[in-house]
């Protein structure tokens, strides 16, 4: 099928977005990447009347800032895949960025397009989960903040208002003694996740203990989600066994539900949380303890 | 919708036509100009038959509109050509390989393994299957792909390296 | 090299094989010509490259429903919408039904399939208006305007619910399409007799051709003609959208453009009778293109077969008798099923000595969209059936794989189910050879909780059509004054280099170099029937017919050289473009072609000719299941290694060989070709397709879900190439369009059984559907013989 026809804006900054989007209402649409988007519309699964195109706004590079790696809303998955600071400061973020779909993708995809876009399967959003980034927002009033932990509702939706659009995502830079993991089950490379697991781990001081670990899952619920606070919260304090992090590893699973669709049903999701928490968790403290911490 | 005047620069010339919002990049290279190696495989920017070069790097055409294109290069197969209409050494290497059955893959493959070349390096085959995933092929089985992307981008590396710094 | 032998015997009767002993200067070569440059330059121009003035656009409504009756339907605001031109139901259809004879007359229903749904719509996705409009857009959108009322019924979507006394009825003339009997010996004495009967049941799914190039095509009325250039493997479908429009045949022309890929998914119509009704309606050239999404939710499918084996076999592993039931799913309409079904019965033991045999198949209407032709028809779904019953059988008797098959593999002469003797060499068992001296060593695990496997399956897979069918095609050449030549053929191509094998043949009789030859292809009107591209009959019927052509081509020619060079016929060589004498008195004194053609035309010899070549004749009686089915076959082994992570149940292809017996390679880097993307589409099938039906609607029409492998998900498939230097087509050769796609699910399903000790007995095998058996493996403990 051939889209609808709409009519099409093309904006040069946020300003001039969030205008648009306030004069034309629930017609509009923003365009970023399109990767998304761009199928919708031409399956008529949407049919805006305006596309604001906002991938003329210059909103710079990456930038390191106050303890966060800055990531402008318009910065390509390729850029974070390319770039060294990445890589050196939120490597999850470059490692979850290498698997988002195919070449193309990448090169048009963006950030701010992925967390906006809200695809429960997405690697960035859960990658943001897990490392508790926060998103900074463009309205009408000027900018507000959202921890990605609170910025998406369900299928396809965000706390975002009409009027507003993702201007950035922020991610705290990786610590000492911090190690983190991805892991996903495809079909077939380079599709969306059946089920994803990004993993956070930061070690106590003495470099064998664990403080805290953070897990996100994407493909088990209508939106990414944080794996069960408590089964988590009883890694702290012990070296993370093998038993430990199995034991962990099924309350996650336990504590989802995933539905089944055409990939995979509702209890292998849950087999795959528990397995790739597993997985994760395990490389986590391996890389937490290579990152400062005591190498066993 | 009304139609309006936009400029393209399509393998390195300056292209006017009258396009609606929502005419798809695929379908003005397709249609409007007889680029007709930019192929509809899918729509979903799944398949890589509508790949093409913007700005450098490859996209699909079937989730870019035309009127996106402004002010960008976009480049086709097409432009590998010489100007005599020789074919380009990476063609070659397809050629030789046998690295074509039905042929509709064939020319966004070939811009997609060009891409790659370009960025420099010398890519491993493992890393070659990795940049040519989203291009879809349902007659080769790959083999002979690889094989023609890899002795190209060897011919590439090999060269670059025996120039002087 | 021995080019006189190739020349010398020209005047002998039409002969497939070569002579002893000889040698070819451009068959066999390795040679990418023709097609494969203008493919690499990308300026092949396919069905949707092709623009008229005033072209319209057209679309399809489809029903989105499997089963409904259609209280009406309302055209009214689709036909207001401002750049609307035809808005076609089925009361618009001059002769709205298509009566498929699949079985050539051998007992199947006689059931009509409607080109557009006039009162009842039997499956998601079936046509039942049609729109032509100025843009895409605006077609689109009339799509959207046309109103259908339906009231839903209710359907039947399992075949074997489907066989049911009080199922519903997807036809009123029945549910069961054909049933098939092949019988041989006395089977049930036989299993009573037999040390070990193995029984199993294998499933299969339905899978999408997905060729890269959706449905598409232009058509145009000129001289009062309706032409059509599309992407078909069949032009001769000319005659029956001749019958729907109610003209006669010589009305509608059929153009073939090069298809991009097509594997039996456009060897039925595909958009032919629709583009066919608006350009006859509009007066106007008009253009279809599927959509993606579209081609995934209505164009045929492979069947998903039922298989349950008796296998009978003695202590030593000798098999005495099968008893096989196969039930595949027709889906809505019969289109090429009654077909496919006799090719699964007549294979399903495959190439194994089967003394006493009750082989049954039946297909069976179901409420989902209709199966038909896919590469391997019917004879590849049973490859899973035949060789997991072998495994099954060397596991339980203790014996080697290799072992338990080597003792039953046909043999020439051997006698096979049908009652057919077997009249060319069985080379299966040098495959075999082959593949596992190929795969080597085994690989270790990469880590804990991995298993690695291995497997192996051989197979047997008809080319050339049924027999009844009497086959034939024919082809036509001529020499130019220039020297240069002309072919021409009715074959369509397929990406396969149908066009230019043929080229080859003709080259390597005359002698002219492939540069210097034009080949025309797949029109109606100008070119020589070839009778459509499917059955891998191409190479072996069109190949036949050129080659026969061009020997009798130079059998006229060359007296007129003789004379010319002053020495007799058998002293002439032809090549380089030119004829030279080999031999005698003259040797060394040559013509040009150039000059042969003007020395032709000064004698008033004529230098083009048309060939014909007939397939051998026989004939099927389907009462007592015997009788003559296919003119040969081609053999294969296909052997895999995979390591299975028992802990998510993927199963990760790590090595991967097949060999195939191709009698003489025509060109063997086109079969290899053939082979390799044989084998990836296999393993596709194997692993990762399923178009996940549920009560007639597809899990998904977004092709981003319906997955077909990428260049990173399957391993480099290695090819070794079998000459017998037997086989019924030109020069010796055997078909390999579809044998190479047969062995996969049987290899990977034996490798996984290998790895993990449990047999996947359902296709796809899925991480979900491999972790299960996983878990059954830890669960009984140990790895035992499944």
């Amino acid at each position: 099928m051939v889209c609808a026809p709409f009519e099409y804006l093309r904006v040069s900054g946020y300003d001039e977005a969030v205008h648009a989007l306030a004069e034309h209402g629930e017609e509009a649409k923003l365009l970023a990447g399109g990767q998304s988007l761009g199928p919708m519309l031409a399956l008529r699964l949407a049919r805006p009347g305006v596309l604001i195109d906002i991938n003329d706004i210059d909103d710079g590079q990456p930038s390191l800032d106050d303890g966060f790696l800055h990531v402008p809303a318009l910065t390509r998955h390729a850029t974070l895949i390319r770039s060294p600071l990445i890589s050196r400061h939120v490597p999850l973020l470059g490692a979850v960025a290498s698997q988002v779909g195919n070449v193309r993708v990448r090169n048009r995809g963006t950030m701010g397009g992925t967390m906006a876009h809200a695809d429960p399967t997405a690697e960035i959003p859960c990658a943001s989960l897990a490392l508790d980034a926060e998103v900074v927002v463009h309205g009408q009033g000027g900018e507000r903040t959202v921890a990605a932990r609170d910025f998406f509702l369900t299928y396809l939706t965000t706390v975002l208002e009409p009027t507003e659009v993702v201007r950035a995502v922020r991610f705290p830079v990786l610590r000492p003694r911090q190690g983190w993991s991805f892991a996903e089950m495809v079909r077939r490379a380079s599709d969306f996740a059946v089920v994803a697991v990004a993993a956070s781990v930061q070690l106590d001081p003495d470099g064998d203990t664990i403080r805290t670990a953070d897990l996100a899952l994407a493909g088990v619920a209508d939106r990414p989600v944080l794996g069960e606070r408590e089964a988590l919260a009883s890694l702290t304090g012990t070296t993370g066994a093998q038993e430990r992090i199995a034991s962990v590893a099924k309350a996650v699973a336990e504590a989802t539900s995933p539905e089944s669709d055409v990939h995979a049903s509702g209890s292998y999701r849950r087999r795959l949380v528990e397995v790739l928490t597993r997985r994760t968790l395990t490389e986590a403290v391996e890389r937490a303890r290579r990152n400062g911490g005591a190498v066993r | 919708m009304s139609k309006r005047l936009i400029s393209l620069s399509v393998n390195g010339r300056r292209h006017d036509v009258w396009v609606s919002p929502s005419d798809l990049l695929l379908d003005v290279l397709h249609d409007e100009l007889g680029l007709s190696e930019v192929r509809y495989g899918c729509g979903e920017g799944v398949c890589g038959t509508c790949t093409v070069e913007f700005d450098g790097e490859p996209v699909s055409a079937c989730l870019m509109f035309a009127v996106q294109a402004e002010g960008h290069e976009i480049k086709t197969l097409s432009s590998l050509l010489g100007e005599d209409g020789s074919l380009h050494p990476l063609q070659e290497c397809f050629l030789r390989h046998g690295a074509a059955q039905c042929g509709f893959c064939t020319p966004g493959m070939v811009v997609t393994a060009h891409c790659l070349a370009e960025r420099g390096g010398r890519p491993t085959r493992e890393e070659i299957r990795r940049e040519l995933v989203g291009n879809l092929c349902r007659c080769t089985g790959y083999t002979k792909i690889l094989d023609a992307v890899e002795e190209y981008v060897d011919t590439v590396a090999s060269r670059k390296a025996e120039q002087p710094r | 090299m021995n080019d006189a032998t190739l020349s010398a015997p020209i005047l002998d009767a039409p002969r497939t094989a070569p002579a002893e002993g000889q040698s070819f200067r451009v068959v066999g070569r390795p040679l990418a010509h023709h097609d494969f440059i203008d493919k690499v330059r990308g300026s092949l121009h396919y069905a949707a490259d092709w623009r008229l003035p005033g072209m319209l656009y057209a679309r399809v409504v489809r029903a989105p429903v499997p089963s409904a009756r259609i209280i009406s339907v309302d055209t009214a605001e689709a036909r207001a919408l401002p750049g609307v031109v035809a808005v076609l139901t089925a009361d618009d259809v001059p002769c709205n039904r298509v009566v498929e004879r699949a079985s050539g007359g051998l007992g199947e229903l006689a059931v009509e399939m409607p080109v557009l749904a006039k009162d009842r719509v039997r499956y998601a996705g079936e046509p039942v208006a049609l729109i032509a409009a100025v843009s895409q857009q605006i077609a689109d959108e009339a799509a959207e305007l046309v109103y259908v009322d339906y009231e839903e019924l209710p359907g039947v979507f399992d075949p074997e619910e489907a066989l049911a006394e009080d199922a519903p009825r997807v036809h009123d003339e029945g549910n069961v399409l054909v049933t098939w009997n092949i019988r041989r010996g006395d089977v049930q004495a036989a299993l009573a007799e037999a040390d070990l009967v193995v029984e199993g049941e294998y499933r299969t799914q339905h899978v999408e051709h997905a060729y890269l190039e959706p449905e598409a095509g232009v058509g145009w009325i000129e001289n009062g003609v309706v032409t059509l250039r599309v992407s078909t493997q069949v032009i001769e479908h000319a005659a029956v959208i001749a019958q729907i429009l109610g003209l006669p045949e010589n009305k509608v022309r059929v153009i073939s453009s090069y298809m991009g890929g097509g594997f039996g998914g456009k060897e039925d119509m595909t958009v032919e009778p629709y583009l066919a009704l608006l350009v006859w309606h509009t007066r106007k050239p008009v253009r279809m293109i599927w959509d993606r999404q579209e081609s995934l939710l209505a164009s045929t499918k492979r069947h998903p077969f039922i298989m349950r084996y008796r296998t009978g076999v003695r202590r030593d592993g000798t098999i005495v008798a099968q008893d096989i039931d196969i039930i595949g799913d027709a889906g809505a309409y019969p289109y090429l099923s009654a077909r496919v079904l006799f090719a699964g019965a007549a294979v399903s033991c495959g190439p194994y000595r089967t003394p006493n045999a009750s082989l049954r198949s039946r297909a069976v209407f179901t409420n989902n969209v209709p199966s038909s032709a896919f590469r391997g028809f019917g004879a590849m779904q049973v490859v899973f059936g035949y060789e997991s019953q072998m495994d099954r059988i060397a596991e339980a008797l203790g014996l080697p794989k290799e072992e338990v098959r080597r003792r039953n593999f046909l043999a020439k002469g051997d006698t096979i189910p049908t009652g057919e003797t077997l009249d060319t060499t069985v080379a299966v068992g040098e495959t075999l050879r082959r593949a596992l001296d190929r795969l080597g060593e085994p690989t270790a695990p990469s880590g804990p909780g991995k298993r690695v496997g291995r497997g192996f399956a051989c197979n047997m897979q008809p080319y050339g059509r049924t027999i009844w069918f009497r086959d034939r095609a024919s082809a036509w050449l001529s020499l130019q004054s220039d020297g240069t030549l002309l072919l021409r053929s009715g074959v369509t191509d397929l990406g396969g280099g149908q066009a230019a094998s043929l080229c080859q043949i003709a080259s390597e009789v005359l002698g002219v170099p492939l540069d210097q030859i034009s080949v025309y292809i797949g029109d109606t009107a100008l070119n020589p029937p070839a009778g459509g591209t499917f059955a891998t009959r191409q190479l072996y019927m069109s190949g036949n017919a050129m080659l026969h052509a061009a020997r009798e081509l130079r059998d006229r020619l060359a007296p007129v050289a003789a004379e010319m060079l002053g020495c007799t016929t058998e002293e002439l060589v032809f090549e380089d473009g030119s004829v030279r004498v080999a031999h005698g008195d003259r040797k060394g004194h040559s013509i040009s072609l150039a000059e042969l053609a003007a020395g032709c035309e000064q004698r008033a010899v004529h230098t083009s000719h048309l060939g014909i070549w007939r397939a051998e004749a026989g004939t099927f009686d389907p009462v007592t299941g015997q009788g003559d089915s296919f003119p040969d076959y081609t053999y294969g082994t296909h052997a895999a290694e995979v390591e299975v992570d028992t802990e998510t149940g993927e199963v990760r292809v790590l090595r991967y060989v097949a060999s195939h017996d191709v009698g003489v390679a025509i060109n063997p880097l086109r079969v290899e070709g053939q082979i390799q993307g044989g084998a990836m589409q296999g393993l596709g099938y194997a692993l990762m397709e399923d178009m996940a039906l549920n009560e007639g609607q597809p899990g998904s029409t977004l092709f981003a879900n319906y997955l077909i492998p990428s260049a990173l998900d399957m391993p480099d498939v290695e090819v070794e190439i079998v000459e017998s230097g037997e086989g019924k087509g030109p020069l010796n050769a055997r078909g390999i369009g579809e044998p190479p796609i047969a062995p996969c699910a049987a290899a990977i399903a034996n490798a996984i059984a290998d790895a993990i000790g449990q047999r996947p007995t359902r296709l796809p095998f899925s991480p979900e559907r491999v972790l299960e058996l996983c878990e059954r493996a830890a669960a009984s403990g140990r790895k035992e013989p499944t």
